[in-house]
C-alpha cells in the first residue's frame, strides 16, 4: 500500500530516533555514568514502528524489558526517558522506575515491565476495557521468544480467545531469549505463532526488519481485531544488534553473526534503500533527518545530565493515592 | 583457610557435590547459556557465574538449562525432589518468586506436610536478592521475611563466603526444601573459607562482633555495614553484639534472647520493608522473652514502605545506611 | 551568659537547722546530669544524698566537706546550665543572700504550687492533650521535641522523654572476639563465655540441639567438680576488694560512736507465745487485717512504753527527752543497707492500723523510697531476726535513742503443764538493750516485765 511522503518520512524519523538512542546509551552505559540494567532494542525498530503508526492513544501496548523502543514509538518524549534512564526526578517516571518501567499511561503505554511474561494478562484486561467501551479500541501484548515460554502468556492467549478479547498478541522473535537459542527454548511445531492456532486464533507473520512488511501485516490485523473478531495473534522475525543486557559479553553469537545481522537485516538501511529505490524520498531528506535526530539525541543526554536528581524524601511518595 | 569469593563458594559447593553425588542437578534459566545457538554451550554459566563449568563436566541431562519459566522451573525442582532428585534450581532473581509462589509456596513447602510425613523433598532454590545496583522495582527486593514466614521452608541467608559454603553443603545434605539467598552485592565478596568438609547447621547464629552495650542483629548483606558501625563504634567504647542470623528459618533465638539479655538494648537491621518483616519478628521475640533485660526501646532499621526505586540517590536513601545503623545505635545506648 | 543557681545547705523535716557536708562526689567544673549525686549532708539524725536536680555544671564548690555544722539555706556550691566565667561565678557567690523561706531547696526548685497558664502551642502543632499538659508542667519548649506519633505528632511518651533527659549510659565495651569454629557447634554467648575463661570447648558436652554447647554447658563445665579419687587441689583464693560505698560508711561510723559511746546493759527474757500466736489467727480473721507477729510484739511494746514513759527517752548531751507518745523504728533489711523507718505513736493505734503502717514502711525501704520524715527521730527500736531462725541476739542501741528491742524466732520448748505433764510450747527470747546513762535497771525491767504480761495474755492487749 502507498504511503505518504510526510508518513514515510515519520516513520523513518521515529525509527531512527529509536536506533540512535540505543547506540547512545550503549556508549553511555559503556563509561559506568548511567546504572542498574539496560536492555536495548535496536536492530528491532521496524517492528515497535509498523505496529505504532496504527494506534491512537486510546490504543493500548504492554511492553518488556526491552521496552525503549515500544515507549518511543508509541509517544514516550524522548526527553523524559532518557532523564528517566539517568535516574532524574525530571524523568518520565520522577526516577523511580529506570530503563525496565518507563511508562506513560497517557500514551495508551502502559509499561515497560521487568517480569518477562508478566504482560500478556494485563493487555488481555486493557483489551476486556476496550471491549466495554465499544469503540473499536485494542490492546496490544509484545513478547518476545522468551515471554511466549511463561504460563501467563498461554493464561493468556487462552482468557483472551474465551472473552473474545480485542488482544493482539504480538512475538517479536530475535532467536534470543537472554542468552538461549529459540531452537532451543522454544518447543513448538513449527514458530511461535503457531502455538496461538492452537487455541483458535488467526494467526498472522511477518519480516521484522522490513517496515513495510510489519506495517501492512499490522493493518490486516488490526483490522481483523478492531472488527470484533477477538485477539488474534502475530510474528514477527526480527534481530537483536546488542546483547540481552548492556554488558553481555555474547559468547553464544556466532562467529561474525553480529557483522551479518547489522550488513544484512538493518531494518533502517532495508528502508531507505527501498523508498530511495522507488524514487520516493531523497537521500539527502534522510541525512537531515539523520542530523535532527543526532542533535534531538544529543540535547536529550545534555538535559539528562543537568536535570534535577531526587532527594531521599521521594523515596516514600507515590507508594499510595491517600496516606 | 584459602580465600575465595562468595560466588566461586557457590559454585565450588555445587560442583564438589555434582562429583560426589549423581542426583545433585541443577537447573535454571541460562545455567548454561547459549543452548540453541551458533555459539554452543557454556556461554555464561548462569548469569551470577555461580555455574560456569558445569555443563563442560556433568553434560545436559544434569545441568538443565530451561526457558524463561519460573513456575516450571520450581515446579520440575519440586518433582526432581520427590523422585529421589537433589535439584539445586536457580531463580535468578529473588523478585521472581511472584512467577513461581505457587509452587513454592502451595506445593514444595507443604509437599511433606500434606502427604503425612511420607515424603522428603529436598529442592534448593537459589536466588539473588536485594539492592544495590539500580536494578529497579521488579529486580531489587528482599523476601526473605515472606519465605520465612512460609511453614516447610527453611530460608538461608548467607553473608560471607565460608557460610555461604558451609550453609549450602548442609542444605544439600539434608531433606528439608531450602530457599538459599545470595545478595547481589556480596558475589564479588572475598573471604577466607576453612578447608575441608565443614558444614554449618541451620539455626547457628555467628557472633560478628562481640560487645557489651547493644545487640545488632542482621543478614546478608546487612552484616557486613552492621560491622563497620560496631568498629567505629568501639573506639568510642560502645561495644556491640553483633548477630549475623545466617538462617532465617529457622531462627536462632536462643542466640538473640542471649545477647540481649546481657545488653539489654536491640537493633535490628533488616533491608526489606518495615511492616511484618525480619525486624519486627525478631522485635517481638525479644519484647517478649526478653523484655525485663531491656535498658531501651527496640530500635529496627528497615528500608522505608515504598517499592525499590531506581535512581541512585533513591536507592541510597531506600536501603539501610552505615549511617542510619550508627543513628539507631546511638539512640539506644543513649537512652535513659 | 550562663544561668546561675545556688545549692543550698537544704531543710529537711521540721526540725532540721544546720547541717554539715559530709562529703563531695563532684568537684568543681564537673559536668552533671539530673539525679547524679551531688553531696552527702549530714545531720544530728541521718545522712542522706543530694542530688542535682537538672542536667548541668558544678561550676565551684563553696563549702567544703568536714566543716562545723552550717545553718540551712547556707550556699553549698553555685550551679549553673551551662560553664561561666570564673568572675561571674565570683560575682554571683558575692551577691547571694540566702533565702529567708524555710528551706532554700524548695524555693531553688522553681516549683510555684499556682497552676501555670498553658505552654504556648505553636499553631496547629499536633500534640495529644496529655503530652501538652506533661509540656506546661515542666516547660517543655515544643520546639525542640520531635513528634514520634501518627504524621509527627508529639506523643506523651515523647515529651517524657525531654523532661527525663538520657543519662550518660555506662558502657562496658567491645569485648574479644572469638574465632568461629566450622567444627564444634557452640551459641555464640557460649563461645564468648569459654573465651574468656580460657574453656577449650571441645572437651565441653552440647546439651543443644544437634549437641550445640549452650551457655549454660559452658558455666557447667568450669564449676566442674573432680571425680572421685582424684587428689585434692587447692585452687587460687582472691579476695574480690570492695570499697564501702556512701551509705555503709556512714552506717559503720554511726554505729561504731554508738558502741563506743554509750553504756548498754541487757536484760533477757523469753515469752511464752502460745497464746499469741493462737490470739493472731483469730484476731486477723476477725479483723481481717495481716498483722505479722513482729507486728503484734511493736504493738505491744507500744502499749509498755505508754505506761513505762521512763524507757521511752531520746539522748542529747545531757539532756533526757521524754516523749509522750512512742514512735517505734522497725529495723528492715534493703539493698541500701539496714534502715529503720518509724510508725509513729504505736500506743494510739488499733492492731489493723499498725499492720498498714508497718506493711507500707516495708514496701517503701524495700524500694529505696523512703523519705527524710520515715526516717527522723523515733524513740524506740525493734529489731526482729527470728524469720531467719535466730533464737535471740544483743542488738546494738539506735541513737539518740534509750533502747532497742531484739526478738529472736518462736522456738519449741519443754514444758510443765499445770496437770505435772511435760508438754511442748513456743517461746520467744527477748533482750533489750538499754541506754544507762539515761534508764535504770529497774526502769527497763518494769518495762520488760509489762511486754511479757502483754504478750502472754494478749487479750489484755485489748482492754
Amino acid at each position: 500500500m502507498q504511503l505518504s511522503r510526510e508518513a514515510l518520512l515519520q516513520a523513518y524519523r521515529r525509527m531512527k530516533i529509536i536506533r540512535e538512542f540505543e547506540e547512545r546509551l550503549h556508549n553511555e552505559i559503556a563509561t559506568g555514568e548511567i546504572a542498574g540494567f539496560t536492555h536495548l532494542y535496536g536492530g528491532q525498530e521496524a517492528v515497535a514502528v509498523g505496529v505504532c503508526e496504527h494506534l491512537d492513544n486510546d490504543d493500548k501496548i504492554v511492553s518488556t524489558h526491552r521496552g525503549h523502543g515500544h515507549c518511543l514509538a508509541k509517544g514516550c518524549e524522548v526527553e523524559g526517558m532518557m532523564k528517566e534512564i539517568w535516574g532524574s526526578s525530571e524523568g518520565l517516571c520522577k526516577g523511580k522506575g529506570g530503563s525496565m518501567h518507563i511508562a506513560d499511561v497517557d500514551q495508551g503505554m502502559l509499561g515497560a515491565n521487568g517480569i518477562v511474561g508478566a504482560g500478556a494478562p494485563i493487555a488481555v484486561g486493557a483489551a476486556l476495557a476496550a471491549k466495554l467501551d465499544g469503540k473499536g479500541k485494542v490492546a496490544i501484548t509484545f513478547s518476545g521468544d522468551g515471554a511466549c515460554n511463561q504460563g501467563t502468556t498461554f493464561e493468556a492467549m487462552n482468557l483472551a480467545v474465551v472473552t473474545k478479547a480485542p488482544c493482539i498478541f504480538l512475538f517479536e522473535n530475535n532467536h534470543y531469549s537472554e542468552h538461549t537459542g529459540f531452537r532451543y527454548a522454544v518447543g513448538t511445531k513449527d514458530d511461535i505463532a503457531s502455538r496461538a492456532e492452537a487455541f483458535g486464533m488467526k494467526v498472522w507473520r511477518g519480516d521484522g526488519t522490513d517496515f513495510f512488511d510489519v506495517f501492512d501485516t499490522m493493518r490486516e490485523v488490526l483490522d481483523y481485531v478492531r472488527a470484533g473478531n477477538g485477539p488474534a495473534a502475530v510474528e514477527f522475525d526480527t534481530e537483536r544488534f546488542f546483547g540481552h543486557f548492556e554488558g553481555d559479553p555474547q559468547r553464544y553469537r556466532g562467529k561474525g553473526e553480529l557483522e551479518r545481522i547489522r550488513k544484512e537485516r538493518d531494518c533502517l538501511t532495508k528502508f531507505r534503500e527501498s523508498v530511495t529505490g522507488a524514487s520516493l524520498l531523497e537521500a539527502s531528506e534522510l541525512d537531515a533527518i539523520d542530523q535532527e535526530v543526532l542533535d534531538q539525541i544529543d540535547n536529550s543526554v545534555d538535559a539528562a545530565r543537568s536535570a534535577a536528581r531526587p532527594t531521599a524524601d521521594d523515596v516514600t511518595t507515590d507508594v499510595y493515592v491517600a496516606y | 583457610m584459602t580465600k575465595m569469593m562468595y560466588r566461586d563458594a557457590i559454585r565450588s559447593t555445587i560442583f564438589e557435590a555434582m562429583e560426589q553425588d549423581d542426583s545433585v542437578v541443577v537447573l535454571g534459566e541460562d545455567v548454561v547459556g547459549g543452548m540453541g545457538t551458533d555459539g554452543g554451550p557454556e556461554a555464561i554459566g548462569g548469569i551470577w557465574s555461580t555455574s560456569t563449568g558445569f555443563y563442560d563436566a556433568f553434560g545436559a541431562d544434569r545441568v538443565i538449562d530451561t526457558p524463561i519459566s519460573e513456575s516450571a522451573i520450581v515446579g520440575a525442582a519440586g518433582g526432581l525432589a520427590l523422585a529421589g532428585k537433589r535439584p539445586v534450581a536457580e531463580l535468578m532473581f529473588a523478585d521472581f518468586i511472584g512467577v513461581s509462589l505457587d509452587q513454592i509456596w502451595n506445593q514444595i513447602a507443604k509437599f511433606r506436610y500434606m502427604f503425612g510425613g511420607k515424603s522428603t523433598c529436598p529442592a534448593i532454590i537459589r536466588m539473588a536478592y536485594g539492592a544495590g545496583f539500580n536494578a529497579g522495582a521488579q529486580h531489587s527486593q528482599s523476601v526473605h521475611h515472606i519465605l520465612a514466614s512460609m511453614p516447610g521452608l527453611k530460608v538461608v541467608m548467607p553473608a560471607t563466603p565460608a557460610d555461604a559454603r558451609g550453609l549450602l553443603r548442609e542444605a544439600l545434605r539434608g531433606q528439608d526444601p531450602v530457599i538459599f539467598m545470595e545478595h547481589k552485592m556480596l558475589y564479588g565478596m572475598e573471604g577466607e573459607v576453612p578447608d575441608g568438609d565443614y558444614t554449618v547447621p541451620f539455626g547457628h547464629a555467628r557472633l560478628a562482633r562481640a560487645g557489651d552495650d547493644v545487640t545488632l542483629v542482621a543478614t546478608g548483606l546487612m552484616v557486613s555495614r552492621c560491622e563497620q558501625v560496631a568498629d567505629k563504634l568501639a573506639e568510642e567504647g560502645i561495644g556491640c553484639d553483633v548477630l549475623d542470623l545466617r538462617t532465617v528459618s529457622p531462627m536462632d533465638e536462643e542466640a538473640i534472647l542471649d545477647s540481649v539479655e546481657q545488653t539489654g538494648r536491640l537493633v535490628v537491621v533488616d533491608e526489606a520493608p518495615p511492616r511484618c518483616n525480619l525486624a519486627t519478628d525478631v522485635s517481638a521475640i525479644v519484647a517478649q522473652k526478653a523484655f525485663a533485660s531491656l535498658k531501651a526501646p527496640i530500635e529496627m532499621v528497615s528500608a522505608p514502605h515504598s517499592p525499590v526505586p531506581f535512581a541512585l540517590e533513591l536507592e541510597q536513601a531506600y536501603l539501610p545506611s552505615v549511617d542510619r545503623i550508627e543513628q539507631a545505635v546511638r539512640k539506644v545506648t543513649g537512652w535513659q | 551568659m550562663s544561668k546561675l543557681r545556688p545549692l543550698c545547705m537544704p531543710k529537711w523535716g521540721i526540725e532540721m537547722t544546720e547541717g554539715t557536708v559530709a562529703e563531695w562526689m563532684v568537684s568543681d567544673g564537673q559536668q552533671v546530669a539530673k539525679g547524679d549525686v551531688l553531696c552527702l549532708i549530714e545531720t544530728n539524725k541521718i545522712t542522706n544524698e543530694v542530688e542535682a536536680e537538672r542536667d548541668g555544671f558544678v561550676l565551684r564548690i563553696v563549702e567544703p566537706a568536714g566543716e562545723d555544722a552550717r545553718p540551712v539555706g547556707t550556699l553549698l556550691a553555685v550551679i549553673g546550665d551551662t560553664a561561666a566565667e570564673e568572675d561571674e561565678v565570683s560575682s554571683f557567690i558575692a551577691g547571694f543572700v540566702p533565702s529567708e523561706s524555710s528551706g532554700a531547696k524548695a524555693a531553688s526548685s522553681g516549683k510555684s504550687a499556682k497552676t501555670k497558664a498553658p505552654a504556648k502551642v505553636p499553631t496547629n502543632l499536633a500534640i495529644s492533650p496529655k503530652a501538652l499538659e506533661l509540656a506546661t508542667a515542666h516547660e517543655v519548649d515544643l520546639s525542640t521535641v520531635e513528634g514520634s506519633g501518627r504524621a509527627g505528632r508529639i506523643t506523651f511518651q515523647d515529651v517524657h522523654r525531654q523532661v527525663n533527659l538520657p543519662a550518660a549510659p555506662q558502657f562496658k565495651g567491645p569485648a574479644d572476639l572469638p574465632a568461629e569454629d566450622y567444627v564444634i557447634f557452640a551459641t555464640p554467648l557460649a563461645r564468648r563465655i569459654a573465651h574468656a575463661h580460657g574453656v577449650d570447648l571441645a572437651a565441653v558436652a552440647g546439651t543443644g540441639s544437634r549437641g550445640r554447647i549452650s551457655k549454660s554447658d559452658v558455666l557447667a563445665s568450669l564449676s566442674k567438680t573432680p571425680s572421685a579419687g582424684s587428689p585434692f587441689e587447692v585452687v587460687g583464693n582472691r579476695p574480690q576488694v570492695e570499697p564501702f560505698d556512701k551509705i555503709r560508711k556512714v552506717v559503720a561510723r554511726r554505729l561504731t560512736e554508738a558502741k563506743r559511746d554509750i553504756p548498754h546493759f541487757y536484760l533477757r527474757i523469753s515469752v511464752r507465745a502460745d497464746a499469741l500466736l493462737a490470739f493472731r489467727k483469730t484476731a486477723n480473721l476477725v479483723l481481717s487485717s495481716k498483722a505479722s507477729v513482729n507486728d503484734y510484739i511493736v504493738f505491744a511494746a507500744g502499749k509498755a512504753l505508754a505506761r513505762h514513759p521512763e524507757v521511752n527517752v531520746q539522748v542529747h548531751g545531757e539532756e533526757i527527752h521524754r516523749f509522750p507518745h512512742a514512735d517505734i523504728a522497725v529495723a528492715v533489711a534493703s539493698d541500701k543497707g539496714l534502715v529503720t523507718p518509724i510508725v509513729r505513736q504505736v500506743d494510739r493505734m488499733r492492731i489493723d492500723q499498725l499492720a498498714d503502717a508497718s506493711a507500707a514502711l516495708i514496701d517503701k525501704a524495700r524500694q529505696g523510697r523512703l523519705s527524710y520524715e520515715d526516717l527522723d527521730g523515733g524513740t524506740f527500736t525493734v529489731s526482729n531476726l527470728g524469720m531467719y531462725g535466730i533464737e535471740a541476739f544483743d542488738a546494738v542501741i539506735n541513737p539518740p535513742q534509750g533502747a532497742i528491742l531484739a526478738v529472736g524466732a518462736a522456738t519449741e520448748v519443754p514444758c510443765r503443764r499445770d496437770d505435772g505433764s511435760v508438754g511442748f510450747e513456743q517461746c520467744i527470747a527477748l533482750t533489750l538493750s538499754v541506754d544507762h546513762r539515761a534508764i535504770d535497771g529497774a526502769q527497763a525491767a518494769q518495762f520488760l516485765a509489762t511486754l511479757k504480761g502483754y504478750l502472754e495474755a494478749p487479750d489484755t492487749l485489748f482492754a
